[in-house]
């Protein structure tokens, strides 16, 4: 092991260079972006809630668009301005884990598929719900553990077998009890984390990989290995990968989190010893 | 937008006055002054100037310039 800062997992100078340079290529992957966005924002008909101001993190301009047909306004942050740009509306060059903007300016933070390459994750949600006024909603979704399980899988097992070794290819995702977790530990009100899937299929296993590319979601895991990889390793790994009907899977396993800002009149369980009703009582009935 | 005073149009892309409004230091959360001359967001507490690049606010610490103590 390295001296690193173990909170630096990613690469956060490698997490710009790879939005700075997928900001001309996403409109390839614009559909899949869109479907989990479209997911994410189904949530917003659950609440009879209306909201005004939206914050789009790392919405690939994709998410901006949904949100103002929405009838919001739309702010957009990226950590790259050119990917920020995208969103076609108001955006600024913004750090997650360290961001601009002022308490209570917004009543929505919409965060689809732009958390997962934060180092410091419950400080990037503890800001986020800064910048909510009370009873502002943050949805949020993040690839959990099992995305992209057959890549990594077939990646490890070609590597081990081509070098006896396997470096991180994959990034680490977070599991769904974490998330939920996470929210709470942020201050957010009846948080709720859950699932959902989306099955990508390839006829070419190289177009996961240039898709992957094109989003901007190359590795940038801070031990990740720098030098070239073995030239046999991807087609070895790519070949290994589980196939359905003459096509290779991709998983994506979404956790879709909401969470409110606290505020007064929320739902919130009653203060202990406030029953007037005796549990002993109730069960003696029986 | 435009400033009555000066002849010349500003060489800048406008930033959107609704950002000037919510934008604050993320170094030190404090508010921020918009240098027109310079088309910068100006944090003194911090000591940083943060660039704006057609248009978009770089609030980016690493991207700042440091400002001199004069």
């Amino acid at each position: 092991m390295t001296g690193m800062d173990e909170m630096h997992v990613f690469d956060r100078a490698a997490v710009r260079r790879h939005r700075d340079r997928a900001a001309a290529t996403v409109g390839g992957v614009a559909e899949v972006l869109a479907d989990a966005a479209e997911r994410l924002l189904d949530r917003l008909d659950d609440t009879s809630r209306r909201f005004g101001r939206a914050l789009d993190v790392g919405g690939r301009g994709v998410v901006a668009p949904l949100l103002r047909a929405r009838g919001l306004h739309v702010v957009s942050c990226d950590l790259s301005a050119r990917m920020a740009a995208r969103s076609g509306g108001p955006c600024v060059a913004a750090d997650e884990e360290c961001l601009p903007f002022a308490p209570a300016s917004f009543d929505l933070v919409v965060a689809s598929l732009s958390l997962h390459w934060v180092n410091d994750l419950p400080g990037a949600l503890i800001q986020l719900r800064q910048a909510l006024a009370p009873d502002g909603l943050l949805l949020a979704s993040l690839p959990a553990l099992g995305t992209l399980a057959e890549l990594r899988a077939a990646l490890t097992e070609a590597e081990a077998a081509l070098t006896g070794g396997a470096a991180p290819r994959v990034s680490p995702f977070p599991d769904l009890r974490d998330c939920a977790g996470l929210l709470q530990r942020a201050g957010f009100a009846l948080p709720v984390a859950d699932v959902e899937e989306i099955a990508l299929l390839y006829a070419d296993p190289l177009a996961l990989l240039r898709d992957l590319r094109a989003a901007g979601e190359a590795n940038a895991v801070a031990l990740r290995d720098r030098r070239a990889p073995p030239r046999a390793l991807f087609p070895l790994a790519l070949a290994g990968l589980p196939e359905q009907d003459g096509r290779v899977r991709a998983s994506l396993r979404l956790a879709m989190l909401t969470g409110w800002a606290p505020a007064e009149g929320q739902p919130k369980p009653a203060a202990r010893g406030s029953g007037t009703v005796s549990l002993a009582d109730v069960l003696k009935k029986e | 937008m435009t400033d009555p005073v000066s002849a010349a149009p500003p060489p800048h892309a406008p930033v959107d006055p609704r950002l000037l409004e919510i934008l604050v230091c993320p170094l030190t959360k404090q508010a921020l002054t918009y240098d027109r001359v310079r088309n910068e967001l100006v944090s003194r507490a911090a000591g940083l100037a943060y660039p704006i690049r057609d248009g978009i606010p770089i609030m980016l610490p690493e991207e700042a310039r440091k400002l001199d103590d004069a």
